[in-house]
């Protein structure tokens, strides 16, 4: 290097410096986050619903809300000057690599400060390491793979319960009901070949074996299958006392048209979610649904306890013609914890923000979920995260458990 | 397994296949006529079942009386879809194969894109129908009425194909255009329209399919994926421009796939239809009943 070339580099590291310098000085005025979903494809309908979510999300931020939610009162985050949150929307089709390829892609071009997504467990579990690598915190909205949890990253964070969690839920629930005389021996699995159906029918059957009940159907299928005929035949012809599906909205649907179809009436169905909080799911086939069981994180009829719930209900519902399910609700709340670490961060660095969502603690009666609290435990995991239980009656939701948040007392069995 | 369990999944299996082979009809008609493979024929199944819907919804028909009126549709927007892309690709001076591979996925994406901002991606089905839902029993067997319905509607299009093929002038032209496209210029068969009617008629045919299946199944704007997969299995096996290879492999997929899911882990039920495609690529690689 001639001492000219030394001379233009040191005046272009101190121009650098410089501009830094006044960068660092200035509170920015937006917060550029991310939002990973499925915007097109066969759960695009999924991803048009969280965008709602997270935009309803904010607007509770980013304008001045007398609710008892954190960062819904006064405009902007207070803690950077009133800056405002700004969403970035990315399409992963439900596709971990085109998942992977959106997070680096946000995360270099439109320097997003945080990423939330991502419904699909499969795709969570790319973007979030993709995120770990940049040092950009990943919020799993509404996620519910145990295993995404325990890989040791520490910029992954999930406020909501994971499907341990709910799957605990559901055999509390059951033993409770044997307790009571009913006669609850077989569960039939039915569970998509993705993360999410393969672990959570992991735990199923881990739980089932552990508390005594035979497991007398498995059937793990090919997630969006033209039919599932054969499939449902084989739950027909083991006619369990409990099925339990883990299935996302296409195959759920398909799941109880074809049962319809070959006369199959199960004795009773608890649900892991997914496609079974989709209102989508409940227009096609919601007359062969009254008493139907499904794990939740979210419930409507809280609002009788929660007087926000309903107004936040409304400004959702502006938007996108729905009330607040298990799923948007998710997505909701993840945007308002991660505003929160934010605002405590007083910075959009990766870093500082990953230290305030680790400090992170918000009591249950100020989010819209029947939360106790939300803290996150050293694996990123929000250990307080009570999920409950809801039965589809007479064309809505009820929560049936845990008893001290039960509007009602269970119809069971339901055919 | 008791038997009638057997013929349950046998008779859903038949039932299947023979809406798969109504499917794929339309595809191996195109084929066989120009070489042409459609990658847009999942949205045409797409649009049909929109349009049912959007007719049993406000004009409050039943799609079983829309059927025709479907397919009429349908007709138009594959002639159309003739007459404004695919003539076009077809002109390529080279890779001719290419140029209309991405000119029909093309237009594939973009009635898949069109119809997710139109329609919205949330799922529809359409409640209410005379035979939705219906079901029959014969001896502990079920069969529902819409796959039933689809099953005579398919083996009804399939005799249709026959007649129009084997006894008319139009039949003719067809199978002459596609013997030797240049040749028939020379007899007076314009090329042109033949392809347009071609066209036509395979969208027609998947429009009776989409028709039968807005009753019992989900409507979405990517509902045709996996059903056009199946249609090129489908027409490769049973021998690309047979038309009676269609009906023929279509029942076997729907066979295959019912019986796999069965005695194998249903996870893997794709794997029965592709392995006994491979077997028939190695002892007959243009197809059961291929004649080209």
């Amino acid at each position: 290097m001639n001492r000219r070339q030394t001379l233009l580099a040191g005046l272009f590291a101190s121009l650098l410096a410089s501009t830094a310098g006044t960068a660092l000085a200035q509170a920015p005025k937006e917060v550029v986050i991310g939002a990973i979903y499925p915007m097109s494809g066969s759960s695009a309908q999924v991803g048009v619903d969280a965008r709602h979510a997270l935009e309803t999300a904010a607007d509770l931020i980013n304008n001045d809300y007398d609710l008892d939610l954190p960062g819904a009162r006064g405009a902007g985050l207070s803690g950077l000057g009133g800056a405002k949150i700004r969403l970035v929307f990315a399409d992963h089709q439900a596709d971990p690599q085109k998942g992977r390829a959106e997070a680096e892609r946000i995360i270099t071009q439109d320097k997003v400060a945080a990423i939330i997504g991502a419904f699909h467990s499969s795709v969570s579990a790319t973007v979030s390491q993709s995120a770990e690598r940049y040092q950009v915190p990943y919020v799993a909205a509404d996620s519910s793979s145990p295993s995404l949890h325990r890989r040791g990253l520490k910029y992954f964070f999930r406020p909501a319960a994971h499907d341990e969690f709910f799957s605990a839920a559901m055999f509390d629930f059951l033993d409770g009901l044997k307790a009571k005389g009913q006669k609850i021996e077989t569960i039939a699995l039915f569970y998509e070949d993705t993360i999410f159906g393969t672990d959570s029918s992991t735990v199923q059957r881990k739980l089932a074996a552990e508390r005594g009940y035979k497991v007398v159907a498995d059937v793990k299928y090919r997630a969006n299958t033209p039919s599932l005929t054969a499939e449902v035949q084989q739950l027909k012809t083991a006619n369990a006392d409990v099925l339990m599906p883990s299935s996302y909205t296409t195959d759920g649907i398909l799941l109880i048209k074809t049962m319809g179809e070959l006369g199959y009436k199960p004795k009773a169905i608890v649900a892991q979610a997914a496609g079974f909080s989709e209102k989508a799911l409940f227009d096609a086939v919601g007359d062969k649904l009254d008493g139907l069981i499904s794990r939740a994180s979210f419930s409507l009829d809280m609002a009788a306890k929660k007087p926000m719930i309903e107004k936040i209900n409304a400004m959702f519902k502006a938007r996108s013609g729905k009330d607040l399910n298990d799923n948007t609700a998710r997505e909701l709340m993840a945007l308002i914890v991660l505003a929160d670490a934010i605002n405590r961060a007083k910075s959009a660095e990766g870093p500082a923000i990953r230290d305030a969502l680790a400090a992170t603690n918000i009591p249950g009666a100020l989010t819209i979920m029947p939360w106790k609290e939300v803290k996150f435990g050293e694996d990123g995991q929000n250990v307080n995260a009570d999920p409950v239980l809801l039965q589809y009656v007479g064309g809505n939701f009820v929560t049936i458990f845990p008893e001290q948040v039960a509007v009602k007392a269970a119809k069971w069995p339901m055919n | 397994m008791t038997a009638q369990t057997l013929l349950q999944i046998l008779a859903s299996g038949l039932l299947m296949g023979l809406i798969y082979a109504l499917i794929a009809a339309g595809l191996s008609l195109i084929f066989g006529l120009m070489d042409v493979v459609n990658f847009a024929h999942g949205e045409f199944l797409m649009l049909a079942m929109y349009a049912t819907f959007g007719l049993a919804l406000f004009v409050a028909i039943d799609p079983v009386l829309l059927t025709p009126v479907i397919a009429a549709a349908m007709f138009v927007v594959g002639a159309t879809a003739y007459l404004g892309v695919v003539r076009y690709a077809m002109r390529a001076k080279a890779n001719v194969g290419m140029v209309q591979i991405f000119a029909t996925f093309g237009l594939a994406i973009a009635i898949r894109g069109l119809a997710q901002f139109f329609f919205t991606p949330d799922f529809r089905s359409i409640p209410n129908t005379w035979l939705g839902g219906r079901t029959v029993e014969l001896g502990g067997v079920f069969l529902p009425l819409p796959q039933l319905w689809g099953a005579a509607i398919s083996v009804a299009a399939f005799v249709g194909l026959w007649l129009l093929i084997g006894r008319t002038d139009f039949g003719k032209a067809l199978e002459a255009t596609r013997e030797d496209a240049g040749a028939v210029a020379l007899v007076g068969i314009d090329k042109n329209r033949v392809f347009t009617l071609g066209w036509g008629l395979g969208a027609g045919l998947v429009g009776l399919a989409g028709a039968v299946m807005a009753i019992f199944y989900y409507i979405h704007p990517d509902v045709g994926g996996p059903f056009a997969l199946i249609a090129y299995v489908t027409v490769a096996l049973g021998g690309f421009g047979s038309i009676f290879g269609a009906l023929a492999a279509g029942i076997i997929v729907g066979l295959v796939e019912a019986l796999s899911t069965t005695f194998m882990p249903p996870a893997l039920k794709a794997l029965g239809i592709y392995a006994v495609y491979m077997a028939v690529v190695l002892v007959r690689p243009r197809g059961l009943f291929g004649n080209l």
